[in-house]
């Protein structure tokens, strides 16, 4: 058996998981999450699973629910790959290699894999936290349970504070129109860059 | 304004009606037996691609055959098959970046050069992929504007124009480096909740900026929603209907979409966009086009 958080210590939060998405909540006390990538699969045991389609905004999701609770500790990767997007490589790379300076994940053979909502600090938390069990390409429901069920019982809940992903927010710009604002007629105008509609000025000479 | 093997995309609001894509061999397409080999149900795909053909002559709004392959080989037989059956413009797609490479000399070899869009340039296309295009005789392609470092408007454009720090150099320079002189612009939507919202206000932003037609796969958003996916058919047909036209609305010049069996309800709801939006710039002098759902539906 496996030991639970204690009651001085949550290991997640109750509105777990932060992130929405297209998966399943099991048993978030348990220790592993399952990434099916391109597969719709029924996964039993898991705290969490769901598939990831996409290199970056699917990988930035699956980082944040996972590292916001403590009691996951294995992420497996199962089912068929995404072709050309490649999250589960993508995922691979990332806890290996981590981001470079322009939030390209290091090493990702997947389109566009860059990260844009995650601090680096929450990548060390999920390279810290845990650990990916690469089973990519596998289908088999009955064998997944079967890894999982293993796994279940192989680790401790990580022994921090959950980590909550705030997004990060940047100053907005402002992007000059130029002379292309939108005439709606009658002395009416539409910043398009703002989308503000707003009455013309008339300079009087 | 661009022409592609006939058809008129951008112009002003209610000039030209929209060009409506529809994909067809699209990954888990049910028509497709093997998606390597590019097996398929001929008598199904023809029967889409026909009914296509006659929603665009009833509602005069023009439609591309979005064609998705796995492989070069699969590409080949739907390009044959298309070839038989469709005569409008095409679009070439797929997720290996070889394979589109392939898709650029193929069109070539066989004549479709003129009338084929790419899908697409973008921060993810490489040198050999850029190499291949620039070999070709394609001259119309997709730009996909999306930046995963800032997916907002100034994100976006800074993708397009340069300065986007992933890429040497912005798409709109980079297509015309690569012989492209038809150039779309699509900001790449992303699902709702992470900024599919953005995506319109970039299409009026783009369309005014850089004077290019403008338009997305809207469809995605909807598509990606998971509250949507427990609802029934004629919800999710709804929302997908609405979404089509708002993109529209917001100065929208195509529309990829998405799965060619939904023509029997976005080319009616595009068609009704096109036509309200015609007539609410009647009086600025933006006359609609000849075969402009306007002239043909009301």
């Amino acid at each position: 058996m496996t030991e639970e958080c204690s009651s001085q210590r949550k290991c997640f939060e109750e509105s777990w998981p932060p992130v929405r998405g297209e998966y399943v909540v099991g048993d978030p006390n348990a220790r592993v999450a399952v990434v099916t990538l391109a597969s719709q699969l029924h996964v039993r045991g898991s705290a969490i699973s769901g598939p990831c389609k996409t290199e970056n905004l699917g990988v930035e999701k699956i980082v944040a629910n996972v590292v916001s609770n403590c009691n996951i500790r294995f992420i497996l990767l199962c089912g068929a790959e995404s072709k050309g997007h490649l999250p589960g490589n993508t995922l691979l790379a990332l806890h290996r290699n981590g981001i470079d300076e322009q939030g390209r994940i290091v090493g990702s053979k997947g389109a566009i894999p860059f990260i844009q909502n995650l601090a680096p600090d929450a990548i060390l938390r999920f390279q810290e936290q845990v650990q990916l069990i690469d089973f990519i390409g596998l289908e088999d429901e009955a064998k997944i349970a079967e890894l999982v069920e293993i796994y279940n019982s192989r680790a401790e809940p990580y022994p921090r504070e959950p980590f909550q992903v705030v997004k990060k927010k940047s100053t907005a710009k402002v992007i000059s129109a130029g002379e292309g604002d939108l005439l709606l007629g009658s002395g009416v105008v539409m910043n398009t860059a703002t989308w503000l509609v707003q009455a013309e000025v008339v300079v009087e000479c | 304004m661009v022409n592609v093997g006939g058809i008129k995309l951008g112009g002003q609001p209610g000039e030209n009606a929209t060009v409506l894509c529809g994909t067809i061999f699209y990954q888990g397409h049910k028509i497709v037996q093997d998606e390597e080999q590019g097996a398929f149900d001929r008598a199904a795909a023809e029967r889409l691609i026909a009914r296509q053909a006659e929603l665009s002559e009833e509602t005069g709004t023009p439609a591309v055959l979005h064609l998705y392959a796995r492989t070069i080989e699969a590409l080949e037989r739907y390009l044959a098959f298309a070839d038989l059956t469709w005569a409008g413009p095409i679009i070439v797609d797929s997720a290996d970046a070889a394979v589109r490479a392939g898709a650029a000399a193929l069109v070539s070899e066989l004549g479709y050069a003129d009338k084929t869009i790419y899908n697409s340039i973008s921060v993810a296309t490489s040198r050999m992929e850029a190499q291949a295009i620039k070999e070709s005789e394609v001259d119309s392609a997709i730009l996909l504007a999306y930046n995963p470092t800032d997916c907002r408007v100034d994100g976006m454009l800074q993708v397009l124009e340069g300065g986007a720090a992933m890429a040497e150099k912005g798409l709109i320079p980079l297509a015309e480096d690569l012989g492209i002189t038809n150039k779309l612009i699509d900001p790449g939507v992303v699902p709702m909740g992470s900024g599919a919202g953005a995506s319109l206000r970039f299409s009026t932003v783009a369309k005014a900026k850089l004077a290019l037609p403008v338009g997305s796969g809207i469809h995605n958003a909807v598509s990606a929603w998971p509250w949507l996916r427990q609802k029934d058919k004629a919800t999710k047909k709804c929302c997908d209907g609405a979404a089509s036209a708002m993109q529209i609305l917001a100065a929208g010049d195509f529309l990829l979409y998405g799965p060619i069996e939904n023509a029997e309800f976005i080319f009616p709801a595009a068609a009704m966009a096109d036509i309200l939006v015609a007539e609410a710039v009647r009086d600025l002098d933006n006359e609609p086009a000849a075969n402009h759902p306007i002239h043909r539906l009301v």
